[in-house]
């Protein structure tokens, strides 16, 4: 019964407290309007905390997305193993460890949890075909597993064989953007070009991939490893390999399984350095996770110091106001305002005016987020609206932290002292 | 005189108000007692200093006696919290200041609305406009304070003033920032108000103003020295002084 009486004057009520509460919000509207140069410098670090806010919050969630999708095009089995530098006594750097195909073989055969392998050398090399020359192409010595270890595919012509690895072949897969420098079309499938002076049959073109982290995926070519061997002997000392695990799950088996292998081919004693390193791709989420908290941690002392700032310039401009409209709250208490009628509007005004400085802030991010969209380098950036949703509270809760002072300047303002008021 | 068989609206019982001022305590009223009927037409009167803005803040409810009763319409508000008196000043008084005190950058209409948003009343648009026609001025209804003269700002008060539909319109040297003519045309507003029977109570030094009203109270040292009740038949806005006009020495108790 008593609920019941509640709920009834609740109901009763609201519309009232509504009303009265978009009358608050209006008067701080017209306020703010009415001193639109002092509200703006007033507002100025919220601006700014609300701005920072958003580009980086949106820029790490774009980098996120990127990595992330990034990784997924790895293919989420996949190891790099490749050769450590051999260090002197003095732990000087010698020379790369060498890794050879026998190594290779050997985890093909025994370990249980890989499911298959390929060999990786990489060289910058010259492309020529007709009269054009491109110098600086990313040259990927493999094998025919490279396709779907790196989840990577011919999308026009055919990848290299078996059988051409097994011969050390004269073909190569070409990217799109060697392509593009060569200035040919995809009639070049079948055609011979020159890498680094050696002729070389183009048998299949690799589907465009864009780039990633400003570096550019297409820009690449892909022989037979055997073949490269034969062009490059000096680069078996950086002979890598991928591998790929049976499952996502049995990636750290795998690790497991290839670490004991190689580490007893190897001869290397217990506790002893291994000469070959190993990358997952946890690594670069983990070089993620760690530019995210940089990203977060300068965030945050941007946005505290700034909010701070901004908090206090509230404060300082609420209590000008107070002052200068003390008739004015001598009227309203005379017409039957009370206390906390005066305390709710000048609370208001507080947090409409720091809200209003985090709206801007938030069409400022959203505005820079665009600008470096048009950098063709740079990866999409997505605003999530919890981030919208952050900024406005943290704007809101600024308001109202640093407007409660003056707010309660304003309410305890005895009517007759108020009206005397010059 | 005073029909007994019309109800008191203000009851004041030995009323004494004492402030402090540093060290000093300054005593503003020395013990005041009077009765005003429903649809009196009061002048409070008296030089500076006599305590007759100490009487006006204290029969508006924006200040409480040191000792003594304030019975408004048979309630005793003499020792009401804030928020209680705030809402008996929303409820029952309507104030008319002498600077008019309008919201700037606010129509008339908003301004007359205000008191009704405190007191959460129903219907604020149209009581609101109901208000402003009974001083004249619904064609200025959409106009801001700065678009309006000095008579229609302080109509817009008289409205907001009525717009509660108050037991008392108090109203401090009403005429006081106006010319003579604009003078004379706001107190034909409280005449026209008297006549519909609105309990008025006006606080002016000048006789002009005084003139118009039924009765006039007149302060000194805070007590009353004199309480002149005209003739109730008196033609409204007579200038003729009330030669006939029953008298009450009060003395100082």
């Amino acid at each position: 019964m008593k609920a019941l009486r509640m709920a009834a004057r609740v109901l009763f009520f609201l519309p009232n407290q509504a009303a009265a509460m978009a009358s608050n919000v209006l008067t701080a509207l017209v306020q703010i309007w009415a001193n639109k140069v002092r509200s703006l410098l007033t507002v100025l670090g919220i601006i700014i905390a609300v701005t920072s806010i958003i580009t980086v919050i949106s820029f790490v969630q774009g980098f996120g997305n990127y990595v992330t999708s990034f990784l997924r095009g790895l293919g989420t089995n996949l190891i790099v193993v490749y050769p450590e530098w051999i260090r002197g006594p003095r732990g000087e750097y010698l020379r790369p460890a060498e890794m050879d195909i026998n190594d290779i073989r050997a985890i093909d055969a025994q370990a249980t949890a890989i499911r298959r392998t390929a060999p990786r050398i990489v060289t910058r090399a010259v492309i020529e075909y007709g009269r054009q020359q491109i110098n600086g192409v990313t040259l990927v010595c493999t094998n025919e597993q490279y396709q779907p270890i790196r989840n990577v595919y011919v999308d026009l012509g055919r990848f290299f064989s078996a059988v051409d690895v097994e011969n050390g072949a004269q073909v190569c897969v070409l990217g799109r953007d060697v392509l593009r420098q060569l200035e040919c079309d995809e009639s070049v499938v079948g055609d011979f070009v020159h890498i680094d002076g050696q002729r070389f049959q183009v048998v299949g073109l690799l589907e465009a991939r864009g780039s990633f982290m400003g570096e550019n995926q297409d820009d690449v070519a892909l022989i037979p490893w055997t073949t490269g061997l034969k062009m490059y002997p000096e680069r078996r000392n950086y002979l890598a390999f991928y591998v790929e695990a049976e499952s996502e799950d049995l990636v750290p088996e795998a690790e497991v399984q290839l670490v004991r292998i190689l580490r007893q081919r190897h001869a290397l004693k217990p506790g002893e350095r291994p000469d070959f390193g190993i990358f997952k791709q946890d690594q670069v989420l983990k070089q993620f996770h760690q530019m995210r908290l940089v990203a977060t941690t300068v965030l945050a002392g941007i946005v505290s110091i700034s909010l701070l700032v901004g908090g206090i310039g509230i404060m300082n401009v609420m209590l000008v106001s107070v002052t200068e409209r003390t008739r004015e709250i001598g009227l309203r208490k005379s017409v039957g305002a009370r206390r906390r009628d005066i305390l709710l509007q000048f609370l208001t005004e507080a947090v409409v005016l720091s809200t209003v400085g985090g709206a801007v802030g938030i069409a400022l991010g959203y505005a820079i987020g665009y600008v470096a969209t048009l950098h063709p380098k740079m990866v999409e950036v997505e605003v999530p609206l919890w981030s919208v949703m952050l900024a406005l509270g943290f704007s809101a809760g600024v308001g109202i932290f640093f407007g409660i002072v003056p707010a309660f300047k304003a309410a305890i303002v005895h009517p007759i002292d108020a009206l005397r008021h010059e | 005189m005073i029909a007994p068989n019309k109800p008191a609206v203000i009851e004041l019982i030995d009323v004494r108000k004492i402030y402090r001022v540093g060290t000093e305590l300054v005593y503003a009223l020395r013990g005041i007692t009077l009765k005003i009927q429903e649809n009196e037409y009061v002048a409070i009167m008296g030089a500076s200093g006599s305590g007759k803005s100490t009487l006006l803040n204290i029969l508006g409810c924006l200040d409480i006696t040191t000792s003594g009763q304030y019975i408004l319409g048979g309630q005793d508000v003499s020792k009401l919290s804030q928020s209680k008196l705030a809402r008996i000043r929303g409820e029952r008084i309507g104030f008319v200041f002498q600077s008019f005190e309008l919201l700037p950058r606010t129509t008339a209409l908003k301004n007359v609305e205000l008191p009704l948003t405190y007191t959460r009343t129903r219907n604020r648009r149209q009581r609101a406009v109901e208000a402003l026609g009974r001083v004249n001025l619904l064609d200025r209804a959409h106009h801001r304070p700065n678009q309006l003269s000095g008579g229609q700002k302080q109509r817009v008060a008289i409205a907001r003033a009525l717009a509660q539909k108050p037991a008392i319109i108090l109203a401090d040297e009403p005429t006081g920032n106006l010319d003579s003519a604009t003078g004379e045309e706001i107190m034909a507003v409280f005449d026209s108000l008297h006549e519909e029977g609105q309990t008025l109570i006006v606080v002016t030094h000048e006789d002009h103003i005084a003139r118009h009203c039924k009765r006039v109270i007149r302060l000194s040292d805070g007590l009353v020295v004199q309480d002149i009740q005209t003739q109730v038949d008196a033609p409204v806005g007579s200038a003729v002084p009330p030669v006939h006009a029953s008298r009450r020495e009060v003395m100082p108790s």
